[in-house]
C-alpha cells in the first residue's frame, strides 16, 4: 500500500494499525527518499531472514554475494553495533555505579574490527567485567553468548530451545568466530 | 527488615549506565544477561512488600534510569545468595551473590535472571 505523508499525518493510527496487521505502508518522498512502515514482528522476521541468508552465504562461500535486501539489513545492524561500541568506549570509570572501570580504547578498537568482519551480526552488550558480550539467537530459539575479554580465546555459553546448556570456547579471530556462528545457525 | 528473605519478596535492580539504559535492552524487548554481571556483587533494593509504584518513586530519588524487578524465589531457585546490606543512604540495599563462596553470578544464573526480570521503567 502507498500512502502520502499528509494522509499518514492525519490518520496515523489507521496506518500504524495496518502495518501492525501485516501491511507494508510505503511513503513516497522527494528525491526517492521513500520509507516503509512495517510492524515490529515483520521487522524481526526480515532480520531473521537476513541472518539466515548471511549464514547460507557463509556456508556456500558467497560471503560478498548477499542479496541486496539482506545486505542492507545486515549493514544497518553492523552500523548500529559499531555505533554502540563507540558509546561503550565513552563510558567513564564507575559507569555501572559500582566501580566498573572504563574500557580501554585499544580493546574497543579490536572488538570493532571483529564486528566489522562478522558475517552474521550479534547483539552486543558491555559487562562490568570489562568484557563485551555478543548474543545470537537462531530460528530454533537457541541462544548463544560469546564473552570476549583480553584473552586470545572467548567463552561460549549456549542455551538450546529445550533448556539444555553447554559451554565451549573459540579463538578470538574473525574466521573462528564466523565458523562458530555459522555452526550455530545450521 | 531483617536479613532473611522470603521467596515472594521482590527485588529491584537499577540498570546502569543511567543515561543509556538501552545499552542492555535486546531487540526482543528483554534485558541482556550482561546486565547481571558484577564482580563486586549485584546491587538491588529489596521491596519489603511495598508496591512497585512506591518502590519506583523511592528509587528515583537515588537512581536515574531503568528499573528491573525479580523475585527472591528466582534467585534462590538457581542457588544465588541474597545479602541484606543496608547503608546510611539506602536502607533497602542488598546484593545478590552467585553463592556463599562466589560473588559473581555464573553465566547460567545471569541468563536465568535475565529471563525472569520484568522491566518496570
Amino acid at each position: 500500500m502507498i500512502a502520502k505523508q499528509i494522509e499518514i499525518r492525519s490518520n496515523i493510527k489507521k496506518y500504524f494499525d495496518l502495518a501492525y496487521e501485516g501491511d507494508a505502508v510505503i511513503v513516497p518522498r522527494k528525491e526517492n527518499k521513500n520509507v516503509v512502515i512495517i510492524s515490529e514482528e515483520e521487522y524481526s522476521r526480515l532480520n531473521e531472514i537476513a541472518r539466515l541468508s548471511a549464514y547460507s552465504d557463509v556456508a556456500q562461500g558467497r560471503g560478498t554475494d548477499m542479496s541486496r535486501s539482506s545486505d542492507v539489513v545486515s549493514s544497518s545492524v553492523k552500523a548500529d553495533n559499531l555505533k554502540k561500541l563507540d558509546a561503550i568506549a565513552r563510558l567513564k570509570d564507575d559507569w555501572n555505579g559500582n566501580g566498573a572501570k572504563a574500557f580501554e580504547k585499544s580493546f574497543i578498537s579490536r572488538i570493532q574490527k571483529l564486528i566489522d568482519q562478522l558475517q552474521i551480526q550479534p547483539e552486543i552488550f558491555p559487562t562490568a567485567l570489562q568484557t563485551i558480550q555478543l548474543e545470537f539467537d537462531n530460528s530454533r530459539r537457541d541462544h548463544m553468548e560469546i564473552e570476549i575479554g583480553d584473552d586470545k580465546t572467548a567463552e561460549i555459553f549456549v542455551v538450546l530451545y529445550n533448556g539444555e546448556e553447554y559451554f565451549d570456547h573459540v579463538a578470538v579471530t574473525a574466521n573462528a568466530l564466523n565458523r562458530k556462528v555459522a555452526q550455530f545457525y545450521e | 527488615m531483617n536479613d532473611t528473605f522470603a521467596g515472594d519478596e521482590k527485588l529491584y535492580r537499577a540498570v546502569f549506565p543511567p543515561d543509556i539504559a538501552q545499552m542492555y535492552w535486546r531487540k526482543d524487548g528483554t534485558v541482556s544477561s550482561a546486565a547481571f554481571a558484577d564482580p563486586k556483587g549485584l546491587s538491588v533494593d529489596r521491596g519489603n512488600y511495598k508496591n512497585d509504584r512506591e518502590v519506583l518513586t523511592d528509587m528515583s530519588t537515588r537512581f536515574i534510569g531503568s528499573i528491573l524487578r525479580i523475585y527472591v524465589k528466582n534467585c534462590v531457585d538457581i542457588g544465588c545468595l541474597i545479602r541484606y546490606l543496608p547503608s546510611g543512604k539506602n536502607p533497602y540495599h542488598s546484593e545478590i551473590h552467585g553463592s556463599d563462596r562466589a560473588v559473581l553470578l555464573s553465566k547460567q544464573q545471569r541468563y536465568y535472571l535475565s529471563k525472569k526480570a520484568i522491566i518496570l521503567s
